[in-house]
Protein backbone atom coordinates (compact mmCIF):
# COMPACT_ATOMS: atom_id res chain seq x y z
CA UNK A 1 0.00 0.00 0.00
CA UNK A 2 2.77 2.29 -0.81
CA UNK A 3 0.93 3.83 -3.84
CA UNK A 4 -1.26 6.74 -2.71
CA UNK A 5 -4.18 7.73 -4.61
CA UNK A 6 -3.38 11.22 -6.95
CA UNK A 7 -5.65 12.89 -4.60
CA UNK A 8 -3.45 12.55 -1.74
CA UNK A 9 -0.46 13.34 -3.69
CA UNK A 10 -1.97 16.41 -5.06
CA UNK A 11 -2.39 17.88 -1.41
CA UNK A 12 1.19 16.53 -0.44
CA UNK A 13 3.56 19.28 1.09
CA UNK A 14 0.80 21.00 2.94
CA UNK A 15 0.28 20.80 6.63
CA UNK A 16 -3.81 21.78 5.96
CA UNK A 17 -5.11 18.83 4.58
CA UNK A 18 -4.69 16.32 6.82
CA UNK A 19 -6.34 17.79 9.25
CA UNK A 20 -9.02 19.29 7.16
CA UNK A 21 -10.35 16.04 5.31
CA UNK A 22 -11.46 14.53 8.47
CA UNK A 23 -13.82 18.04 9.77
CA UNK A 24 -14.99 18.00 6.08
CA UNK A 25 -16.39 14.60 6.61
CA UNK A 26 -17.43 15.56 10.34
CA UNK A 27 -18.99 18.50 9.08
CA UNK A 28 -20.94 16.42 6.57
CA UNK A 29 -22.34 14.14 8.82
CA UNK A 30 -23.18 16.62 11.45
CA UNK A 31 -25.58 18.40 8.69
CA UNK A 32 -26.84 15.69 7.27
CA UNK A 33 -27.73 13.57 10.50
CA UNK A 34 -31.69 14.07 11.37
CA UNK A 35 -31.89 13.29 14.84
CA UNK A 36 -29.47 16.47 15.30
CA UNK A 37 -31.14 18.64 12.96
CA UNK A 38 -34.55 18.40 14.98
CA UNK A 39 -36.37 16.97 11.97
CA UNK A 40 -37.19 13.67 14.41
CA UNK A 41 -39.60 14.90 17.35
CA UNK A 42 -40.87 11.34 18.41
CA UNK A 43 -41.11 11.05 22.18
CA UNK A 44 -38.18 9.12 24.09
CA UNK A 45 -38.42 4.93 24.77
CA UNK A 46 -38.21 3.91 27.95
CA UNK A 47 -37.69 0.77 29.70
CA UNK A 48 -40.52 0.58 31.79
CA UNK A 49 -42.63 -2.70 32.52
CA UNK A 50 -45.53 -2.43 34.51
CA UNK A 51 -46.71 -4.98 36.30
CA UNK A 52 -50.40 -5.93 35.92
CA UNK A 53 -52.96 -5.29 38.53
CA UNK A 54 -54.29 -9.49 38.48
CA UNK A 55 -52.45 -11.54 36.59
CA UNK A 56 -54.69 -13.33 34.20
CA UNK A 57 -54.07 -16.33 31.59
CA UNK A 58 -52.21 -15.69 28.20
CA UNK A 59 -55.10 -15.98 25.63
CA UNK A 60 -53.91 -18.59 22.38
CA UNK A 61 -52.33 -17.66 19.66
CA UNK A 62 -51.80 -19.62 16.60
CA UNK A 63 -50.57 -18.07 13.37
CA UNK A 64 -48.77 -19.06 10.39
CA UNK A 65 -45.19 -17.37 9.90
CA UNK A 66 -43.47 -15.55 7.28
CA UNK A 67 -42.63 -19.38 5.63
CA UNK A 68 -46.22 -19.95 6.42
CA UNK A 69 -45.43 -22.19 9.44
CA UNK A 70 -48.46 -22.38 12.01
CA UNK A 71 -47.11 -21.27 15.07
CA UNK A 72 -48.25 -22.19 18.70
CA UNK A 73 -47.59 -20.04 21.80
CA UNK A 74 -48.92 -23.76 23.63
CA UNK A 75 -45.43 -24.88 22.20
CA UNK A 76 -43.55 -22.55 24.57
CA UNK A 77 -45.13 -23.28 27.88
CA UNK A 78 -42.28 -23.48 30.42
CA UNK A 79 -40.56 -20.17 28.65
CA UNK A 80 -40.58 -17.03 29.42
CA UNK A 81 -42.80 -15.65 26.45
CA UNK A 82 -42.71 -11.67 25.73
CA UNK A 83 -45.86 -11.33 22.94
CA UNK A 84 -45.69 -7.68 20.90
CA UNK A 85 -48.63 -6.75 18.97
CA UNK A 86 -47.03 -4.25 16.37
CA UNK A 87 -47.83 -3.23 12.61
CA UNK A 88 -44.85 -1.53 10.20
CA UNK A 89 -46.96 1.50 9.78
CA UNK A 90 -46.68 1.95 13.96
CA UNK A 91 -43.59 4.52 14.12
CA UNK A 92 -43.40 3.37 17.72
CA UNK A 93 -43.19 -0.45 16.58
CA UNK A 94 -40.74 -0.07 14.23
CA UNK A 95 -38.10 2.04 16.53
CA UNK A 96 -38.70 -1.19 18.93
CA UNK A 97 -38.22 -3.71 16.50
CA UNK A 98 -34.16 -4.02 16.66
CA UNK A 99 -34.41 -3.54 20.50
CA UNK A 100 -36.40 -6.53 20.65
CA UNK A 101 -33.91 -8.66 18.61
CA UNK A 102 -31.29 -7.50 20.87
CA UNK A 103 -33.22 -9.00 24.34
CA UNK A 104 -34.07 -12.13 21.88
CA UNK A 105 -30.23 -12.49 20.93
CA UNK A 106 -29.13 -11.80 24.55
CA UNK A 107 -32.10 -13.99 26.52
CA UNK A 108 -33.16 -16.60 23.74
CA UNK A 109 -30.61 -19.46 25.36
CA UNK A 110 -31.95 -18.66 28.71
CA UNK A 111 -35.86 -19.66 28.93
CA UNK A 112 -37.23 -16.57 27.23
CA UNK A 113 -39.01 -16.54 23.54
CA UNK A 114 -40.23 -13.96 21.64
CA UNK A 115 -43.68 -13.88 19.32
CA UNK A 116 -44.46 -10.56 16.93
CA UNK A 117 -47.87 -10.52 16.41
CA UNK A 118 -48.21 -8.87 13.07
CA UNK A 119 -51.52 -7.23 12.89
CA UNK A 120 -52.98 -6.52 9.35
CA UNK A 121 -50.14 -7.20 7.14
CA UNK A 122 -48.95 -10.02 5.25
CA UNK A 123 -45.65 -11.63 4.73
CA UNK A 124 -44.74 -9.63 1.54
CA UNK A 125 -45.67 -6.08 3.09
CA UNK A 126 -43.33 -6.79 6.19
CA UNK A 127 -40.26 -8.37 4.83
CA UNK A 128 -38.74 -5.10 2.89
CA UNK A 129 -39.07 -3.62 6.82
CA UNK A 130 -37.58 -6.44 8.15
CA UNK A 131 -34.51 -6.21 5.66
CA UNK A 132 -34.26 -2.37 6.79
CA UNK A 133 -33.71 -3.17 10.18
CA UNK A 134 -29.72 -3.10 11.17
CA UNK A 135 -30.64 -7.04 12.26
CA UNK A 136 -33.15 -9.37 10.78
CA UNK A 137 -35.34 -10.74 13.57
CA UNK A 138 -34.69 -14.45 14.31
CA UNK A 139 -37.76 -14.29 16.59
CA UNK A 140 -41.22 -15.46 15.25
CA UNK A 141 -43.37 -13.10 13.55
CA UNK A 142 -46.59 -13.97 13.03
CA UNK A 143 -49.73 -12.60 11.01
CA UNK A 144 -52.96 -11.81 12.61
CA UNK A 145 -54.28 -10.53 9.48
CA UNK A 146 -57.55 -9.83 10.51
CA UNK A 147 -56.66 -8.14 13.86
CA UNK A 148 -58.69 -10.72 15.94
CA UNK A 149 -56.11 -11.31 18.83
CA UNK A 150 -56.72 -7.57 19.77
CA UNK A 151 -60.04 -8.05 21.79
CA UNK A 152 -58.58 -11.14 23.00
CA UNK A 153 -55.41 -9.64 24.42
CA UNK A 154 -57.25 -6.50 25.79
CA UNK A 155 -55.08 -4.56 23.22
CA UNK A 156 -56.12 -0.71 22.47
CA UNK A 157 -53.21 0.63 20.53
CA UNK A 158 -50.36 -0.67 19.11
CA UNK A 159 -47.72 -1.20 19.92
CA UNK A 160 -48.63 -2.92 23.63
CA UNK A 161 -46.10 -5.91 24.68
CA UNK A 162 -46.94 -8.63 27.35
CA UNK A 163 -44.96 -10.39 29.51
CA UNK A 164 -45.92 -14.18 30.25
CA UNK A 165 -44.48 -16.48 33.10
CA UNK A 166 -43.68 -19.71 33.11
CA UNK A 167 -46.76 -20.96 34.03
CA UNK A 168 -48.55 -18.99 31.50
CA UNK A 169 -49.63 -16.09 33.16
CA UNK A 170 -49.27 -12.16 31.68
CA UNK A 171 -47.52 -10.62 34.25
CA UNK A 172 -46.09 -7.14 33.20
CA UNK A 173 -47.40 -5.01 30.05
CA UNK A 174 -46.05 -2.25 28.40
CA UNK A 175 -48.41 -0.24 26.08
CA UNK A 176 -46.07 2.12 23.37
CA UNK A 177 -42.38 2.25 21.79
CA UNK A 178 -39.98 0.21 24.51
CA UNK A 179 -36.38 0.15 24.50
CA UNK A 180 -36.09 -3.76 24.88
CA UNK A 181 -32.30 -3.55 25.10
CA UNK A 182 -31.77 -2.01 28.66
CA UNK A 183 -30.25 -3.67 31.23
CA UNK A 184 -33.08 -3.25 33.53
CA UNK A 185 -35.47 -4.43 30.82
CA UNK A 186 -33.61 -7.64 30.54
CA UNK A 187 -32.35 -7.62 34.50
CA UNK A 188 -36.65 -7.80 35.33
CA UNK A 189 -37.65 -10.47 32.23
CA UNK A 190 -34.50 -12.61 33.73
CA UNK A 191 -35.76 -13.03 36.94
CA UNK A 192 -38.92 -14.57 35.67
CA UNK A 193 -36.90 -18.00 34.18
CA UNK A 194 -35.91 -18.30 38.12
CA UNK B 1 -4.06 32.22 -3.09
CA UNK B 2 -1.79 29.59 -1.95
CA UNK B 3 -3.54 26.47 -1.30
CA UNK B 4 -3.67 26.42 2.30
CA UNK B 5 -5.30 29.48 2.73
CA UNK B 6 -7.90 28.48 0.25
CA UNK B 7 -8.41 25.40 2.68
CA UNK B 8 -9.16 27.35 5.73
CA UNK B 9 -11.70 29.60 3.33
CA UNK B 10 -13.22 26.54 2.39
CA UNK B 11 -13.26 25.43 6.05
CA UNK B 12 -14.57 28.46 7.46
CA UNK B 13 -17.41 28.56 4.87
CA UNK B 14 -18.34 24.90 5.72
CA UNK B 15 -18.90 25.77 8.90
CA UNK B 16 -20.75 29.16 8.61
CA UNK B 17 -22.91 27.16 6.35
CA UNK B 18 -23.61 24.50 8.60
CA UNK B 19 -24.90 26.06 11.58
CA UNK B 20 -26.94 28.09 9.62
CA UNK B 21 -28.61 24.58 8.36
CA UNK B 22 -27.92 23.21 11.82
CA UNK B 23 -30.29 26.08 12.99
CA UNK B 24 -33.14 26.65 9.96
CA UNK B 25 -33.85 22.58 11.01
CA UNK B 26 -34.13 23.29 14.45
CA UNK B 27 -37.44 23.39 15.86
CA UNK B 28 -38.75 26.67 16.28
CA UNK B 29 -40.50 27.86 19.43
CA UNK B 30 -43.44 30.35 18.57
CA UNK B 31 -43.76 33.17 20.07
CA UNK B 32 -47.31 33.79 21.87
CA UNK B 33 -48.83 30.86 22.72
CA UNK B 34 -50.71 30.26 25.45
CA UNK B 35 -48.72 29.74 28.80
CA UNK B 36 -47.95 26.46 29.20
CA UNK B 37 -47.56 24.87 26.06
CA UNK B 38 -45.12 25.25 23.61
CA UNK B 39 -45.69 25.44 20.18
CA UNK B 40 -42.49 24.80 17.55
CA UNK B 41 -42.30 24.34 13.79
CA UNK B 42 -40.22 22.00 11.78
CA UNK B 43 -37.62 23.94 9.75
CA UNK B 44 -37.73 21.39 7.19
CA UNK B 45 -41.65 21.19 6.70
CA UNK B 46 -42.96 24.55 8.37
CA UNK B 47 -45.64 21.96 9.98
CA UNK B 48 -46.19 22.94 13.78
CA UNK B 49 -47.16 21.05 17.31
CA UNK B 50 -48.25 22.30 19.75
CA UNK B 51 -47.83 20.32 23.07
CA UNK B 52 -48.34 20.82 27.28
CA UNK B 53 -47.37 18.99 30.15
CA UNK B 54 -50.08 18.70 32.60
CA UNK B 55 -50.03 16.56 36.14
CA UNK B 56 -47.34 14.53 34.96
CA UNK B 57 -48.66 13.64 31.49
CA UNK B 58 -47.41 14.67 28.33
CA UNK B 59 -49.67 15.56 25.17
CA UNK B 60 -48.96 16.80 21.78
CA UNK B 61 -50.40 17.37 18.61
CA UNK B 62 -48.73 17.67 15.35
CA UNK B 63 -50.36 18.95 12.70
CA UNK B 64 -50.48 16.64 9.51
CA UNK B 65 -50.77 17.99 5.72
CA UNK B 66 -53.66 16.11 3.67
CA UNK B 67 -50.73 14.88 1.34
CA UNK B 68 -49.10 13.35 4.08
CA UNK B 69 -52.53 11.18 5.21
CA UNK B 70 -53.17 10.85 1.06
CA UNK B 71 -50.19 8.82 0.69
CA UNK B 72 -49.75 6.57 4.38
CA UNK B 73 -53.28 5.27 3.44
CA UNK B 74 -52.69 4.91 -0.08
CA UNK B 75 -50.02 2.39 0.59
CA UNK B 76 -52.25 0.56 2.74
CA UNK B 77 -54.58 -0.33 0.18
CA UNK B 78 -57.23 3.12 0.04
CA UNK B 79 -57.83 4.53 -3.49
CA UNK B 80 -57.37 8.61 -3.26
CA UNK B 81 -61.45 9.06 -3.63
CA UNK B 82 -61.91 6.52 -0.73
CA UNK B 83 -59.76 7.83 1.85
CA UNK B 84 -60.06 11.89 0.70
CA UNK B 85 -63.04 13.04 2.85
CA UNK B 86 -60.33 11.81 6.08
CA UNK B 87 -57.69 13.51 4.96
CA UNK B 88 -59.91 16.67 4.35
CA UNK B 89 -61.25 16.56 8.24
CA UNK B 90 -58.29 18.24 9.68
CA UNK B 91 -56.10 15.71 10.81
CA UNK B 92 -53.19 15.93 13.41
CA UNK B 93 -50.83 13.11 15.53
CA UNK B 94 -51.65 12.51 18.94
CA UNK B 95 -49.04 11.74 21.31
CA UNK B 96 -50.12 11.17 25.40
CA UNK B 97 -48.21 9.79 27.54
CA UNK B 98 -47.93 9.26 31.07
CA UNK B 99 -44.59 10.04 32.56
CA UNK B 100 -45.46 10.75 36.71
CA UNK B 101 -49.13 10.91 37.04
CA UNK B 102 -49.90 10.06 40.60
CA UNK B 103 -51.65 6.91 39.27
CA UNK B 104 -52.27 5.06 35.96
CA UNK B 105 -55.03 7.38 33.87
CA UNK B 106 -57.67 6.56 32.14
CA UNK B 107 -59.25 8.31 28.86
CA UNK B 108 -61.99 8.15 26.06
CA UNK B 109 -60.39 10.24 23.49
CA UNK B 110 -64.46 10.49 21.98
CA UNK B 111 -64.68 12.52 25.21
CA UNK B 112 -62.28 15.19 24.06
CA UNK B 113 -63.83 18.27 23.69
CA UNK B 114 -62.94 20.52 20.70
CA UNK B 115 -63.73 24.30 21.00
CA UNK B 116 -64.27 26.48 18.18
CA UNK B 117 -64.66 30.14 18.89
CA UNK B 118 -66.65 29.46 22.14
CA UNK B 119 -69.03 26.65 19.98
CA UNK B 120 -68.32 23.12 20.97
CA UNK B 121 -67.73 21.04 18.20
CA UNK B 122 -68.13 17.41 17.68
CA UNK B 123 -65.88 15.66 15.47
CA UNK B 124 -66.84 12.36 14.25
CA UNK B 125 -65.58 9.47 16.29
CA UNK B 126 -63.02 6.57 15.37
CA UNK B 127 -66.19 4.53 14.89
CA UNK B 128 -67.77 6.85 12.98
CA UNK B 129 -65.17 7.26 10.59
CA UNK B 130 -64.78 3.16 10.00
CA UNK B 131 -68.59 2.97 9.05
CA UNK B 132 -68.50 5.70 6.50
CA UNK B 133 -65.38 4.44 5.00
CA UNK B 134 -66.98 0.80 5.23
CA UNK B 135 -69.41 1.75 2.90
CA UNK B 136 -67.59 1.89 0.18
CA UNK B 137 -64.85 -0.86 -1.80
CA UNK B 138 -62.36 -0.72 0.42
CA UNK B 139 -59.96 -3.45 1.08
CA UNK B 140 -60.30 -5.23 4.82
CA UNK B 141 -56.85 -5.33 5.65
CA UNK B 142 -56.94 -1.15 4.47
CA UNK B 143 -59.60 -0.57 7.21
CA UNK B 144 -57.37 -2.33 9.86
CA UNK B 145 -55.02 -0.53 8.88
CA UNK B 146 -56.99 2.95 9.15
CA UNK B 147 -58.61 1.47 12.97
CA UNK B 148 -55.67 0.88 14.61
CA UNK B 149 -53.57 4.02 13.36
CA UNK B 150 -56.27 6.28 14.71
CA UNK B 151 -55.52 7.48 18.39
CA UNK B 152 -56.73 4.80 20.89
CA UNK B 153 -60.67 5.51 21.78
CA UNK B 154 -59.87 4.42 25.21
CA UNK B 155 -56.83 3.19 26.71
CA UNK B 156 -55.04 2.77 30.91
CA UNK B 157 -51.39 4.38 30.88
CA UNK B 158 -49.20 3.32 34.03
CA UNK B 159 -47.32 6.10 34.91
CA UNK B 160 -43.18 5.85 33.89
CA UNK B 161 -43.80 5.82 30.14
CA UNK B 162 -47.22 4.10 28.87
CA UNK B 163 -48.31 5.90 25.83
CA UNK B 164 -49.42 6.39 22.17
CA UNK B 165 -49.49 8.10 19.38
CA UNK B 166 -51.91 8.39 16.52
CA UNK B 167 -53.87 10.00 14.25
CA UNK B 168 -56.65 12.30 15.55
CA UNK B 169 -59.51 13.92 12.76
CA UNK B 170 -60.97 17.07 14.52
CA UNK B 171 -63.27 17.77 11.42
CA UNK B 172 -62.95 21.28 10.71
CA UNK B 173 -61.75 22.64 7.45
CA UNK B 174 -58.10 23.83 6.51
CA UNK B 175 -56.68 26.77 8.63
CA UNK B 176 -59.24 26.65 11.32
CA UNK B 177 -58.56 27.06 14.80
CA UNK B 178 -59.50 25.60 18.27
CA UNK B 179 -58.93 24.44 21.59
CA UNK B 180 -58.95 20.98 22.42
CA UNK B 181 -59.08 19.43 25.86
CA UNK B 182 -57.71 16.04 26.83
CA UNK B 183 -59.43 14.64 29.48
CA UNK B 184 -58.27 11.74 31.86
CA UNK B 185 -58.74 10.09 35.05
CA UNK B 186 -56.84 8.71 38.01
CA UNK B 187 -58.74 6.66 40.38
CA UNK B 188 -61.81 9.13 39.50
CA UNK B 189 -60.73 12.08 40.19
CA UNK B 190 -60.33 14.28 36.51
CA UNK B 191 -57.55 15.72 34.74
CA UNK B 192 -57.12 17.25 31.99
CA UNK B 193 -54.60 19.44 29.42
CA UNK B 194 -55.30 21.88 27.35
CA UNK B 195 -53.68 23.38 23.86
CA UNK B 196 -55.04 26.18 22.66
CA UNK B 197 -55.23 28.18 18.85
CA UNK B 198 -53.96 24.95 17.57
CA UNK B 199 -54.64 25.09 13.82
CA UNK B 200 -55.19 22.64 10.75
CA UNK B 201 -53.07 22.42 8.04
CA UNK B 202 -53.57 24.24 5.10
Amino acid sequence: MSKESPTMQNYKGSAVPNNIIPIFILLISFCSNPVISGADTSPPLTHKLSPVKESWTAPGIRLKNMDGEVIDIKDLKGKVIIVNFWATWCPPCRREMSSLEDLYQETSNKGVDVIAVNIGEDPDAVFPFLGNLEAYPSFQIVFDAEALLMDQWRVQGLPTTFIINKDGKVIYKAVGGREFNHPLMRQKIMELTK
Amino acid sequence: MNHKMFMIILAFGLIASSFGTYFAKEPRLVKGSAVGQTVTVDGDTGVITWSTTSSGVYFALKQLLPIQVMAFYLKRGFSDSQIEPYTQSCVFMAVLRNDSAPGPIHFISNNWPVDVKGQLHRPLSVNQWVDLLSTTEVKKSALIAFRWAQFPIEQQYEPGGDWNQGMISVGLKAGSQFTLLAKWDVKGKPYHAKLQGVSCAK
